[in-house]
């Protein structure tokens, strides 16, 4: 909470009482409504980054798509991409409204300014992990952003309502993925072994520190923006996730795995300097990921060039009229 | 890019109608060099899955945009100077419940401003009381075309597409409910 800026102002204090009241009432907080400059600025910076995980989140599958083993799964990936870049469009919208531009956010994340999930820079090495992407890596943000479609700013709260609807495909596809090949050759067991066993660390980490690490989790907490904290969202995903990968008759990489009295399942140590080294971009792919999307976006240069001219053209006829 | 001016194309706010006699809703925006461009963009956004009839584009600057908040904190509208009149399109949003949409289109006022059009709406649309509006003239409203043909070539192949619906792959595994948590160990083998 000491992020939180006190000010002396009585008209200000009063001001973010009844905004503090508002969302204890659960009202949802409105473009033009008044917010603290924190609120803001904390959203905006959220936001972005959500937004841009799903944009670069693009990338490891969609090197799979020429690559799918059937019609009906290139279908699927294809969809599935489409709607990242979907949900990365909804969230640039839903920071907009708080007084940033979309060329703001593009530019911070293609000079590396702004942070995405480090989730997007491991690799995909196999086919086995485009269904394990599906199966945890959406299974963790789905619970992730379950709880934020409850949160307090109504823009972003609409996206995430909107996403998790979509994203529920995302992750029934992978599941299914999975348990056809935990159930098929000894070659696609193992693929689906492997896949798991480079993805189920990562998809822990990527639903954030522990709470005691956790730098930004306080002022998101009490201006109703993070429902639940990141240790309480894991233990969901464990709980949920866990008992479906044992059933299917693969192995969690994680020697500590126990399930407590109170039948919640607990993980062994994380190793976090992977995490923060994947973060920094010490480790894992970030200098690719960046690289292509800077390459998709001056490749794109040509287009948004020829509709500048066009619409040009269209308003100088339109003044000759 | 660092520095340079904001040149991105302007917003225009989306409206989605997902069935005949049900509201235009707003789902949120696009940027786009004009009317045809957004409406392209809006359905390819807003209309990967069903069900959508018809979409409006609206350019941002057209909106006047107030919520109960502004009201209650005694915000100033926009002095716009009073013109001819014309027919404004009332939205509003009136419930704090889980959406993914905003303001629902609730009608038309015929106003000199779009100041007098949000005293109007007011009057016109008292109840349930609404807890944001929005207020734009008609005559900004980029529309799909109706026509039969239109609908069907813009909106149905979405319908076709039910690979992207969940309920496409029903339930795969052991639901989470069946469940017991606490039933036996870790079968790690």
């Amino acid at each position: 909470m000491t992020q939180t800026p006190i000010t002396p102002d009585p008209a200000t204090e009063e001001k973010l009482a009844h905004f503090e009241a508002r969302i204890a009432r659960g009202e949802k907080i409105e473009p033009g409504d008044w917010m603290p400059d924190e609120y803001r600025r904390q959203l905006k910076r959220m936001i972005s980054q959500h937004a841009h995980s799903e944009y670069v989140g693009m990338l490891p599958e969609g090197a799979w798509i020429t690559r799918a083993p059937s019609l009906r799964r290139k279908m699927i990936l294809i969809a599935k991409v489409q709607d990242e870049a979907g949900h990365g469009q909804y969230l640039y919208h839903a920071a907009e409204t708080l007084g940033i531009t979309r060329e703001e956010m593009m530019d911070a994340l293609l000079t590396a300014r702004a942070k995405y999930s480090s989730i997007f820079n491991y690799p995909s090495l196999t086919w086995a992990d485009v269904g394990m992407i599906g199966w945890l890596v959406d299974g963790a943000a789905i619970k992730n952003q379950t709880m934020l479609a409850g949160c307090s700013y109504g823009p972003y709260s609409r996206a995430m309502v909107r996403i998790c609807s979509e994203e529920t495909f995302h992750h029934k596809q992978g599941k299914e993925m999975i348990l056809t090949y935990a159930r098929g050759t000894a070659k696609q067991r193992a693929m689906a072994q492997d896949a798991l066993d480079r993805w189920w660390w990562p998809s822990l980490m990527m639903l954030g520190p522990h709470d005691a690490e956790s730098t930004n989790s306080g002022v998101l907490t009490r201006w109703g923006v993070k429902l639940k904290s990141n240790d309480e969202v894991r233990q969901e995903f464990m709980n949920e996730h866990v008992p479906e990968l044992l059933e299917a008759g693969l192995t969690i990489p994680d020697a500590d795995l126990r399930q407590d009295e109170d039948g919640n399942w607990k993980h062994g140590p994380i190793d976090w300097s992977e995490f923060w080294a994947v973060v920094k971009g010490e480790r894992g792919l970030m200098g690719e990921r960046l690289g292509a999307r800077r390459k998709a976006h001056e490749d794109g240069a040509w287009v948004r060039e020829a509709m500048e001219a066009h619409a040009a053209r269209r308003a100088t006829a339109q003044a000759a009229d | 890019m660092t520095g340079r001016p904001d040149t991105q194309w302007p917003r225009w706010e989306v409206f989605k109608q997902d069935a005949p006699g049900r509201p235009h809703q707003a789902v949120g925006s696009v940027h786009a060099t004009d009317a045809d461009h957004a409406l392209v963009t809006a359905r390819t956004l807003f209309a990967r899955r069903p069900s959508a009839v018809s979409m409006w584009a609206v350019p941002d600057h057209a909106i006047l945009a107030r919520t109960q908040e502004q009201d209650e904190r005694g915000e100033p509208l926009p002095d716009l100077a009073s013109g001819d009149v014309r027919t404004y399109v009332v939205a509003r949003k009136t419930t704090h419940k889980r959406s993914m949409t905003f303001v629902d289109v609730v009608g038309t006022v015929d106003a000199d401003s779009p100041a007098a059009a949000l005293a109007l709406a007011r009057e016109r649309f008292p109840e349930p009381p609404a807890l944001a509006w929005w207020v734009f003239p008609d005559a900004a409203v980029a529309r799909t075309d109706d026509t039969p043909g239109t609908v069907e070539s813009w909106f149905a192949p979405a319908k076709d597409k039910t690979y992207r619906q969940q309920s496409s792959y029903g339930v795969v595994g052991t639901h989470a409910s069946k469940r017991n948590p606490r039933a036996g160990g870790p079968d790690r083998d």
